[in-house]
């Protein structure tokens, strides 16, 4: 594709329309402004600056429990006390710090490295960003209530169930962890949508940079991993909370339930992590060996199998708890076989430092710093994969010294690179030479040295988890020097920190480009606008600026792709998702109120929950669901033209007639998400059922009765006359959608009805066995998804009535029969393993 | 079926490795079966070894046919170029799944289902 231009600007008409767009994209001024932004640039540096902030909260109860380790008897902090701060520490660094700080420098980095304005809801990633901050507080209040989670960061129950841990702490976790996971969920929705759709024309997969490919694959796993936790989450605060039982071994549960759904989601978590800092890793390798990375190919293949193979490891956290070899050995055959593509990887990046001409500059010094600790990481992380060595180990200081050699050097150091190689675009701005190298010797010695002992002090039998250790164990000496040095390392960490915020104010003023790296985010100038290209670049390699040095000059221009903002809207492009062939105009959203809003919504529903007012939490959720519809309402536009022209012979349709809408692949990823969390309930089921020896416990007894078949043939219905919505659309326009979508809200309604009365015949109360609570929680489950289903179709049916849905503009009716059809399809399991399987077992 | 995950698409890279993962799930399951249920130790063994094979079948013909594709498509133009990417890379994905499964079904051969 050419490059298109138009010289023949009227003189003064470019300063016009970059004035036009500044005007568009800009957020409003003052605190208002503040607290309605949505623009990618500041909801991802406030993910990064909150991110760094929980890493100085959880860094600081490490230093408390530092300093009660440093000497056998050290009375600084009491049992309880120190199970708290353990207990936040490894919460906060996961939860608060690890993973929302990649997704903020993949918010604020990705738009630009791709070629795009914004990314395609920004809306729901200033509300994941507020669910973030709230959460994370929500988990913090309960210090001041006195009432902090105790129970390790994986929350092992019977220790943390009602009776064991009667107080709200576990509470405060359960209900914080989740609230603030909501921003994971909602990144990996948008960050898998803006890679595949949002990237530049002529962006195809080859010339993807190596970050955005690890940004799709760590999305991926986020939609498959998370679930899990959630759902154990969200089984545990029901048994806390209402009396259901699923842990409870008594009453037919099974603690090591908790177990697998906590490490389905905290294997791949640590993949989750390490992925994005690997493709920071990739991007600064590249541009300071000053050539293209070698074995691109070899890199993507390396992300996509990690991405699996994360999968198959969650049960080497459990080696000993008592499962059978054999199955112990598929988990530690597939944690030996990960280590081979993180080892393609990392000789993929030695490759490219040994073919090119490595330029020492202070992020390539941090790389050094993560190459050494992170394959220290590794190498102890083949070892602890072993059964009989973790057997040794499991539980000591050894897997401590192992989890920080990975965590940190697998996140932090390239973490640490990543953010000194993007300052200067950010800041515009040279970080101070002298104190970035002082910060990378502190760092790196000080974690060596309080780390490196912990190898050995856990050889040598000192436990995790315990607030002190006995003398004649011999290891005080070197818990006095792990101690020591760890106050090295908080120095090191803090004067970073220090650098990077002192370098918006007094920093070297940088020219464009300072690293003269080969990718699209350094094409753009210093104040970088809210709309990053005043018109968007046409990519014709893997390394656009050393190929095409005019780049950075023609896309500050406001001549060519959509250059003209002439409708007055935000606007970017949407492209093919191989190809990166232009396909369609992206109108986005402004600056706006809903995000704060619903998310302080959410914020007051589990406030009135963890305080038992159930009944404010339901009006709450009443409100919450207005708001929702509101938001909802306001996206689409009834009056967008079918196309507009992006550019001199270039007329492209606008998102709402276009197969490929951004809304609609957001839909086909929370489905996934959505199916990974109801996959995680139907495995609870038979793994509960495994357990036990009558399923269901006389006197309860299940089985197909008429009942539940009226209900099966009403969800029959549901799905067919979603189904028929699309042809009736097309003959009839919008307003022929009020028959369809009315007559499966109807059916719903009695499907919820019927199954109601078809479950509750033959289950008993969910307190009395587990049977009876997984069945409820199932049903239960899948109701909502109807009563989902329900409102949205009802929403579409009266979008349709205002002109908003068309023949024309199918989008939202699309997105309501697919999702009618997964509902059903949804239903249909659940209704064969609620009513039939346990006839047939 | 020949359309089905192309290895030109995201899919059909990612295709080697799901069956990979479906393999890897369906031996644990199976293992957590047999056990719980009290099935023969020496026939789930079998099974599981009996299960590899069309696992591994799979994966071969799914890199197989992404090594066609790959000498198919040539380096002539932008397209073409992208499919030959995408074509090695499932190829190799190919490769690292059937690795992976013979990991898997190793200890199948050393142990014993439950003990």
């Amino acid at each position: 594709m050419s490059e298109a231009r138009m010289d023949t600007l009227p003189p003064g008409e470019n300063s016009r329309r970059l004035a036009a767009l500044a005007r568009i994209w800009n957020n409003a001024p003052g605190w208002r402004g503040q607290l309605t932004a949505v623009n990618h640039g500041t909801v991802g540096l406030r993910f990064i600056a909150t991110g760094f902030a929980f890493l100085l909260a959880g860094g600081a109860l490490a230093m408390f429990i530092r300093l009660q380790l440093a000497w056998p008897g050290n009375q600084v902090l009491d049992p309880e006390r120190y199970a708290q701060f353990v207990t936040l520490h490894g919460t906060t660094m996961m939860f608060l710090f690890a993973v929302p700080i990649m997704e903020g420098f993949a918010m604020y980095l990705l738009p630009k490295m791709l070629g795009a304005r914004d990314l395609p809801f920004p809306r729901l990633g200033a509300f994941g960003y507020w669910c973030y901050l709230f959460g994370g507080l929500f988990l913090y209040s309960g210090l001041l209530f006195g009432e902090a989670p105790d129970g390790g960061w994986f929350m092992y129950v019977p220790l943390t169930d009602a009776t064991y841990s009667p107080g709200r702490g576990v509470d405060f976790w359960l209900i914080g962890v989740t609230f603030a996971e909501i921003a994971a969920v909602t990144a990996a929705v948008e960050l898998i949508v803006a890679i595949l759709l949002c990237r530049a024309p002529g962006m195809d997969i080859r010339r993807m940079p190596l970050f955005a490919w690890a940004m799709l694959v760590t999305a991926f796993m986020i939609a498959f991993g998370f679930p899990p936790l959630i759902l154990g989450s969200i089984l545990l605060e029901i048994q806390r909370a209402f009396g259901f039982v699923f842990f409870d071994v008594a009453r037919g549960g099974d603690p090591l339930l908790w177990q697998h759904l906590f490490w389905l989601f905290g294997h791949p978590e640590v993949y989750i992590i390490f992925l994005p800092a690997a493709g920071v890793v990739s991007m600064v390798v590249a541009t300071f060996a000053r050539r293209p990375i070698a074995g691109y190919l070899w890199i993507v293949l390396a992300l996509v199998t990690t991405g699996f193979l994360s999968f198959g490891l969650w049960v080497h956290h459990m080696f000993a708890v008592g499962i059978p070899l054999l199955a112990l050995a598929f988990f530690s055959a597939a944690s030996m076989a990960v280590a081979i593509p993180t080892g393609i990887q990392v000789f993929a990046w030695l490759a490219t430092l040994w073919a090119g001409r490595p330029w020492l500059r202070v992020p390539m010094l941090y790389l050094v710093g993560f190459f050494i600790t992170f394959v220290g990481g590794g190498l102890t992380g083949v070892m602890v994969a072993l059964v009989p060595f973790d057997w040794q180990v499991h539980d000591t200081h050894f897997v401590v010294a192992h989890l920080h050699y990975v965590l940190i050097g697998g996140l932090m150091f390239p973490m640490f690179a990543g953010l000194y190689y993007w300052l200067p675009l950010a800041s515009g701005r040279m970080p101070s030479e002298s104190l970035s190298r002082t910060a990378f010797w502190m760092v790196f010695v000080g974690f060596h040295l309080a780390f490196l002992p912990m190898h050995l002090t856990g050889l040598l039998g000192m436990t995790r988890r315990a607030y002190s250790y006995p003398e004649q164990l011999g290891v005080h000496w070197l818990n006095l020097l792990s101690t020591a040095a760890s106050f090295v390392l908080a120095a090191g960490t803090v004067a970073i920190l220090i650098d990077a915020a002192l370098c918006f104010r007094h920093g070297r003023p940088g020219r464009r480009n300072p690293w003269r790296a080969g990718t699209l985010e350094w094409a753009l100038p210093h104040p970088v606008p809210a709309y990053n290209f005043a018109s968007l670049p046409v990519v014709a390699d893997r390394y656009p600026l050393w190929q095409d040095r005019g780049l950075a000059a023609r896309t500050a221009d406001a001549t060519g792709l959509l250059g003209d903002p002439a409708s007055g809207r935000r606007e970017s492009m949407g492209t093919s998702i191989l190809g990166g062939v232009p396909e369609q105009v992206i109108r986005l959203p402004g600056s706006s109120w809903q995000p704060l809003l619903a998310a302080l919504a959410i914020a007051a529903l589990l406030a009135c929950f963890i305080a038992r007012l159930y009944l404010g939490s339901v009006l709450v959720l009443v409100v919450l669901l207005g708001q929702f519809c509101a938001w909802a309402w306001t996206t689409g536009d009834r009056h967008a033209p079918a196309r507009v022209q992006a550019g001199p012979r270039l007329g492209l349709p606008v998102q709402y007639a276009c197969r490929n809408a951004p809304g609609w692949w957001a839909l086909v990823v929370t489905l996934l998400i959505d199916g990974s969390l109801f996959a995680s309930l139907v495995f609870a089921y038979f793994y509960l059922w495994l357990g036990t020896e009558a399923w269901p416990p006389a006197p309860m007894h299940a089985g197909a009765d008429p009942t539940a078949r009226v209900a099966l043939v009403l969800l029959g219905v549901c799905w067919i006359a979603a189904a028929a919505s699309a042809r009736l659309m097309r003959r009839g326009g919008g307003r022929a959608l009020a028959l369809p979508l009315g007559v499966a809200a109807l059916a719903g309604a009695g499907f919820l009805r019927a199954q109601w009365q078809a479950v509750a015949s033959g289950t008993g109360a969910p307190g009395e066995h587990a049977y009876a609570s997984v069945v409820w929680t199932l049903a239960g489950f899948h109701s909502v998804h109807v009563a989902v289903a329900m409102l949205v179709g009802l929403f579409v049916a009266a979008r349709g009535q205002r002109g908003y849905v068309g023949a024309e503009r199918p989008l939202e009716q699309r997105i309501a029969a697919a999702l009618w059809a997964y509902v059903a399809a949804q239903g249909a399991i659940a209704w064969g393993v609620i009513h039939l399987f346990p006839e047939w077992a | 079926m020949a359309r089905f995950a192309s290895p030109s698409t995201l899919a059909g890279i990612a295709a080697p490795m799901a069956v990979w993962a479906v393999h890897f799930v369906v031996l644990y399951s199976l293992q957590g079966l047999a056990c719980g249920e009290g099935w023969s130790q020496r026939g789930a063994s079998w099974a599981m070894l009996a299960l590899t094979v069309p696992a591994l079948a799979a994966i071969t013909w799914l890199g197989l046919r992404a090594l066609r594709a790959a000498r198919a498509a040539g380096a002539a133009g932008p397209a073409a170029r992208r499919a030959r990417f995408a074509a090695q890379a499932a190829a190799l994905c190919a490769v690292l799944a059937t690795v992976a499964v013979l990991f898997t079904v190793v200890p199948v051969l050393l142990l014993p289902a439950c003990r």
